[in-house]
């Protein structure tokens, strides 16, 4: 606690400390055996497994990843999909959060309700699959991806409890200075919530990314899987990797592959992670105690 | 301009009235107008959430692609019966519920226990480096985790991988693990913990954070040790939070983690009489039978299953902890 200042060091600290230690190496081991696989060659992955040092070193994999048009295609999904639905879902709940967050008689309740409502009672699989490809005809377009997951109800709700904690002296001075509702949300409202878009675009953005589901059901066409699904059919099946380019008569290094290809796909995330976390605790902090 | 302007004095000059400053009377045209602003997100609900409320209808149909949601012939009940008849259906509802309430307890008990960990360190550098690190799991797509636990039980080249070599180096004898379904509620509880644990330990440290300082003061004059603050003060306060958790979390049983588990267990039959739920099994018979009939019904049985129990945890929730309501 901050105003304790000296205090002797007492077991519950020291048993918390081993605690949480023990705990973070097992959140590491996993991604540092992925990236050490990622760079051990091919032979010794199929006799030990696994390595915590790339012994002997090797980047086969990484020279196939990125000399091959697949990986390069999966990246520009996956980017696409995150850009893209990043942009459109940020939009779409900025917009209704502000419309609930105003408290407009006879608008903004109905609003919220219909936006929960789903929280509490889905049609399921069979109707979504049927409506993306039976009726709106999405199957293999990025935007089967994008568009079943555009808004989110939890992050709506984030996103409403921030606007209502804007200062309302300055929306009224805006007001009073004669300025249109529009030009109050855009001028005024989205600069000062600058932070919680942050918060809620690094969760969609994370969402998209890691988006296969939708992609599993909806994207047949190989030159447009995303990441993920690129990864999982890697698992699925082996034979994907005859996709990859190899030079004749060698089996491709299919183990390195799939390591190496896990690595690329998390890779993003790892070095955005650093900068983006603290973002993602706010947002957390902010739905669990509700402004 | 000027007559909003005007507007607005005049509102601001009968302001005296205590009645509601908050609701302003304005102008249904102007509400309108500001309204606009949700229209996409209301065509998104509109088109992607309720819709496919309407297609659930398939439920009650012989559905043929040829004929579509509204041509295909009604059939009654018969694909719930075909699915409760089938003998899956028992094991499938067994497992979603066991399942779900294992990763519940168990995703709670360590959020809780992390969070109150993470609260005893003091340096700041390392209590932010700690909270980064067991957070980052939950980032990461249920694909890459499936890899990882390749790579932990079956090894890279399928040479026994890190557990089976570290059973084996205390020499006890070695698990086929993606052959026996035994052990695999407990694999997938540990994969569940690992990925929620630090997001649900941010959530209780939080609550942990706006608890007065105080207490802890009253605590220390009494002379507790910090073991005894963290069970007597801290957990008795951090209930309130862990409730709406839970409740959520028993509302939202009857969905399993689709993701997750479909990106471990995949088409591995040898694993289905243990981690087979509702969700993968719907998937399942979409993809490969293309029975619509019987998996909408599977599917409608299931949102109705839990939106009763949602709808009873959230009215539970709400009589018992009125403060911290959610929704």
């Amino acid at each position: 606690m901050k105003t304790v200042k000296k205090r002797k060091l007492e077991p519950f600290t020291i048993v918390s400390i081993i605690g949480v230690g023990f705990f973070m190496v097992l959140c590491v081991i996993p991604f540092w055996m992925i990236i050490s696989g990622s760079f051990t060659s091919e032979s010794k992955l199929a006799t030990t497994g696994y390595s915590l040092i790339p012994q002997p070193f090797s980047t086969t994999a990484y020279e196939m990843i990125f000399t091959g048009p697949t990986v390069a295609e999966a990246y520009f999904a996956s980017i696409f999909i995150t850009v893209v639905g990043t942009a459109l879902s940020l939009a779409a709940t900025s917009g209704i959060a502000w419309v609930i967050a105003r408290r407009l008689p006879g608008i903004s309740r109905p609003i919220a309700i219909f936006a929960y409502l789903p929280m509490l009672f889905s049609g399921g699989l069979v109707p979504l699959y049927l409506l993306v490809t039976q009726y709106l005809h999405l199957q293999n377009s990025y935007f089967a991806v994008i568009l079943p997951l555009l808004v989110a109800p939890f992050l709506v709700f984030i996103q409403v409890s921030a606007f209502r904690q804007l200062p309302e002296a300055i929306l009224e001075s805006a007001r009073i200075d004669g300025a249109g509702e529009w030009r109050i949300f855009f001028r005024i409202v989205l600069p000062l919530s600058k932070p919680i878009l942050a918060v809620v675009g690094l969760f969609y953005a994370v969402h998209y990314w890691n988006e296969w589901f939708t992609a599993l059901l909806f994207i047949t066409d190989v030159h447009k899987y995303p990441l993920p699904l690129l990864l999982q059919n890697l698992i699925q099946n082996v034979s994907f990797s005859q996709m990859l380019p190899t030079s004749a008569g060698q089996s491709p290094p299919v183990y390195q592959l799939r390591l190496a290809l896990t690595a690329v796909t998390i890779g993003p995330i790892l070095l955005a992670y650093p900068f983006a976390q603290r973002y993602f605790v706010k947002g957390i902090t902010l739905g669990a105690t509700k402004g | 301009m000027s007559a909003l302007q005007t507007r607005e004095v005049r509102r601001a000059a009968s302001k005296p009235k205590p009645a509601a400053p908050a609701r302003r009377p304005r102008p249904l045209r102007g509400n309108l107008w500001v309204g606009l602003l949700a229209l996409p997100a209301i065509a998104f609900f509109v088109v992607f959430a309720y819709l496919p409320m309407v297609g659930l209808i398939v439920a009650f149909k012989e559905f043929n692609v040829a004929d579509g949601v509204f041509g295909s012939p009604w059939n009654g009940l018969d694909n719930f019966r075909y699915f409760f008849s089938s003998g899956e259906a028992g094991r499938i509802l067994l497992n979603t519920l066991l399942l779900n309430t294992l990763f519940l307890a168990a995703t709670l008990a360590a959020g809780i226990t992390l969070a109150l960990m993470l609260n005893e360190i003091r340096g700041r550098f390392f209590k932010r480096v700690a909270q980064s690190t067991i957070f980052f799991p939950y980032f990461v797509s249920p694909i890459v985790i499936s890899i990882i636990l390749q790579v932990l039980l079956a090894g890279v080249g399928g040479s026994g991988g890190a557990v089976n070599d570290a059973l084996a180096g205390f020499g006890l004898p070695t698990v086929d693990w993606y052959t026996q379904p035994g052990p695999w509620p407990w694999i997938l509880t540990v994969v569940k913990v690992w990925q929620m644990g630090g997001y649900l330990s941010v959530i209780f440290l939080a609550a942990i954070t706006s608890i007065p300082e105080e207490v802890y003061e009253a605590g220390a004059i009494d002379g507790a040790s910090r073991a005894q603050m963290a069970w007597r003060i801290t957990i008795p306060l951090l209930r309130p939070t862990a409730a709406v958790l839970l409740v959520l979390g028993v509302g939202r049983i009857f969905y399993g983690d689709f993701g997750t588990i479909y990106a471990i267990v995949g088409d591995n039959g040898t694993l289905f009489p243990t981690t087979d739920v509702i969700d993968t099994y719907v998937f399942r018979s979409l993809r490969q039978l293309g029975d619509f009939g019987t998996t909408a019904a599977v599917g409608l049985f299931q949102s109705v299953v839990g939106f009763i129990l949602v709808t009873a945890a959230v009215l539970i929730q709400r009589k018992y902890a009125k403060e911290s309501s959610v929704l």
